[in-house]
């Protein structure tokens, strides 16, 4: 079987980070690019902490391509559970590896073009989407090339996160949400309403501090980091694996329930700022746009830790 | 002095028609490239017209670029004058010169870019929607910094009732892509409708450049006339606007304006989306970054376009190019 060939869109951001060295060992996937933008932290920190990432797992292959450096109407907003750089307190050292010259929208469009006369490709989005709304603004012709957009994104039946009704990743560029959604390409959405249901507990982080090497080490420092340590929240400890659930969906989709509807993104009420609508009964007569995961099989959990823990095998290799 | 380097940002349209051969015929100013927005006429449109114009000027050697094939967020409106489509044969030969195959935003991004590192900032002539300079501001924090000022027709602060009771076409067209304009703390020079209706060329004026300006006055004097904006109810006498070429003018002859700072915002939704402000009188708390136009001398403004138009007769008279 031929891998799928994706481009991570990504603000790491812990389960940014996690969701790449989720991506590096899946064989399955082919990362063309990696595209940080504006997000749970500002772009000169996405950009350094993807770099970063990539050469703590061994994957220098994989282009890095600076992202927009701010959303696209409204002021920047950053996360509030990453740590101060964004990679909990993760000690990493200043990465050598380099981002590339080319800036992510111009390589989403020339890759896009590309894609549109050969094998299309995946675009995963684990931040506000900025990039790929830009991307489609200027040419809009380049959703040809694109085989689906997997996002983490939206809270569709779920209470939002960083605002009553708001995903952080939405609220954060819900312009550029708003552009995505109604470019016409097919859009599968991780919302709060499937993340929240898949907790990385204490118990499973502990099994990381039991293996041996610096990526392990990392690995569990990021995932410690991650505890919310809010149960009445939650209804346990740990913290909701947003971003890793896209790489899970794209190695696993059979474990993911979706329901297709049309999604609108709330862009001028401030106190709903963000919202995702979504029209589940075709009561605005317009074509569903997107599938929303409503329910998430509790295995796609043990996928995710299973693949990380193949960073272990390596280091006793 | 060094010329400032130019990038005509434009939806042509009959008055982006007579801004761009107006800074083509204008040595104060160095033309590097003109990128095109969808706006009066679709992209399509659009990019024919501006190729038509700057053959005319015998300037082949000015790329044209093709933008943003509509606004940001909000559906797409066309100008009034919609049908103009692409310039008739019969009053602007086709374009022999090619569309350049880099993208108008990436063009945008690119100079900008080289303008803040050679310190050398680089002047945007907008006169059209601000799709393609918001589209440019997003991407690269090097790209405000290295644009000098942005020189740009819209928006309507007494002279309300054009395109809509509330909103000027250019920022009722894409009020996202005006408002990021306006934040971005750019240096601006904005000629609104309030200034462009002040001046207004009769139907003399025209013959004046139809006779005088070569292959490229017939031109605009056919646009002018086959596009007539006179509106004697309007305006209280005969005469229409141009309302484009007031930017190129300022570049050329700021001394022909009258200029008072504010700070100018643009409403993005609801029924007013479109609505331009301006606070004369600081109760925003924010610095006064827009130079508004607040009046023209009339005369002055139509002698500069005519005379300069007439340097395309000179141009075809003397058998040069």
């Amino acid at each position: 079987m031929t891998a799928t060939p994706i481009v991570i869109d990504c603000d790491p951001g812990i389960d940014d980070a996690i969701a790449l060295l989720t991506a590096f060992v899946s064989t399955e996937l082919d990362i063309r690019a990696i595209t940080p933008v504006c997000g749970n932290q500002p772009l000169e920190r996405t950009v350094r902490n993807a770099l970063t990432v990539c050469e703590l797992a061994g994957r220098c292959d994989i282009p890095v391509h600076p992202g927009c450096f701010r959303p696209l109407f409204r002021e920047p907003i950053h996360g509030q559970f990453h740590g101060r750089g964004g990679l909990g307190n993760a000690e990493l050292p200043e990465p050598t590896k380099r981002a590339e010259r080319r800036s992510a929208v111009d390589f989403l469009i020339e890759a896009l073009e590309a894609a549109a006369t050969g094998s299309r490709l995946t675009i995963c989005c684990l931040g506000p989407m900025t990039n790929l709304a830009v991307a489609l603004r200027m040419k809009p012709a380049i959703a040809a090339g694109i085989e689906r957009v997997v996002m983490m994104g939206g809270a569709y039946r779920e209470p939002g996160n960083r605002s009553l009704t708001s995903e952080f990743n939405v609220l954060a560029d819900p312009h550029a949400a708003g552009i995505v959604f109604s470019s016409g390409v097919p859009i599968v959405a991780l919302g709060l309403d499937v993340t929240h249901r898949v907790m990385l507990q204490p118990a499973h982080v502990a099994r990381f501090g039991d293996m041996s090497g610096p990526i392990a080490k990392t690995i569990f420092d990021l995932m410690a980091f991650w505890d919310r340590n809010d149960v009445r929240r939650y209804g346990s400890r740990g913290g909701p694996l947003h971003d890793p659930l896209v790489i899970a969906y794209l190695l696993a989709p059979q474990l993911f329930r979706c329901e297709r509807a049309r999604v609108f993104v709330e862009h001028e009420s401030e106190l709903c700022m963000g919202q995702t609508v979504a029209d589940w009964f075709g009561k605005t007569g317009g074509e569903a746009n997107v599938e929303i995961a409503t329910e998430v099989d509790a295995a796609v959990l043990e996928l995710i830790l299973g693949r990380l823990a193949r960073y272990d095998a390596h280091v006793r290799a | 002095m060094t010329r400032p380097k130019v990038v005509i940002d434009t939806d042509p349209g009959v008055d982006d028609a007579v801004a761009i051969l107006l800074a083509l015929a204008s040595p104060e100013i160095d033309v590097i490239g003109i990128s095109v927005v969808a706006g009066n006429v679709p992209l399509g449109d659009a990019l024919g017209n501006a190729c038509r114009i700057v053959g005319l000027s015998g300037r082949s050697d000015i790329p044209v670029r093709a933008g943003a094939a509509g606004p940001l967020v909000r559906d797409q409106v066309f100008g009034k004058y919609r049908a103009i489509g692409i310039f008739g044969d019969d009053i602007v030969a086709p374009a022999t010169m090619a569309v350049d195959t880099e993208h108008a935003v990436q063009f945008l991004v690119r100079q900008a870019r080289l303008a803040a590192a050679s310190g050398e900032l680089l002047t945007i002539c907008a006169i059209g929607p601000l799709t393609n300079v918001a589209l440019a501001l997003v991407q690269d924090a090097d790209v405000a910094r290295g644009i000098g000022h942005i020189v740009c027709m819209g928006g309507a602060f007494a002279a309300l009732g054009h395109r809509t009771p509330w909103a000027e076409f250019n920022f009722y067209a894409d009020p996202h892509a005006a408002e990021i304009v306006f934040r971005s703390d750019i240096p601006m020079i904005l000629m609104s409708l309030d200034v462009t209706c002040q001046a207004l060329f009769t139907a003399e004026h025209v013959d004046c450049m139809r006779s005088r300006g070569g292959k490229a006055g017939a031109a605009i004097a056919g646009l002018l006339t086959r596009f007539d904006r006179s509106d004697l109810a309007r305006y209280g006498r005969a005469g229409a606007p141009l309302h484009d070429a007031m930017t190129v003018a300022w570049l050329v002859e700021p001394s022909l304006f009258q200029m008072r700072p504010a700070v100018v915002g643009v409403e993005v939704g609801g029924y007013t989306a479109g609505h331009s402000y301006a606070d004369f009188h600081g109760q925003t708390g924010r610095a006064a970054k827009v130079m508004l136009a607040t009046g023209v001398a009339e005369a002055g403004f139509r002698d500069l376009v005519i005379d300069r138009m007439a340097r395309y007769g000179k141009r075809s008279a003397g058998g040069g190019g």
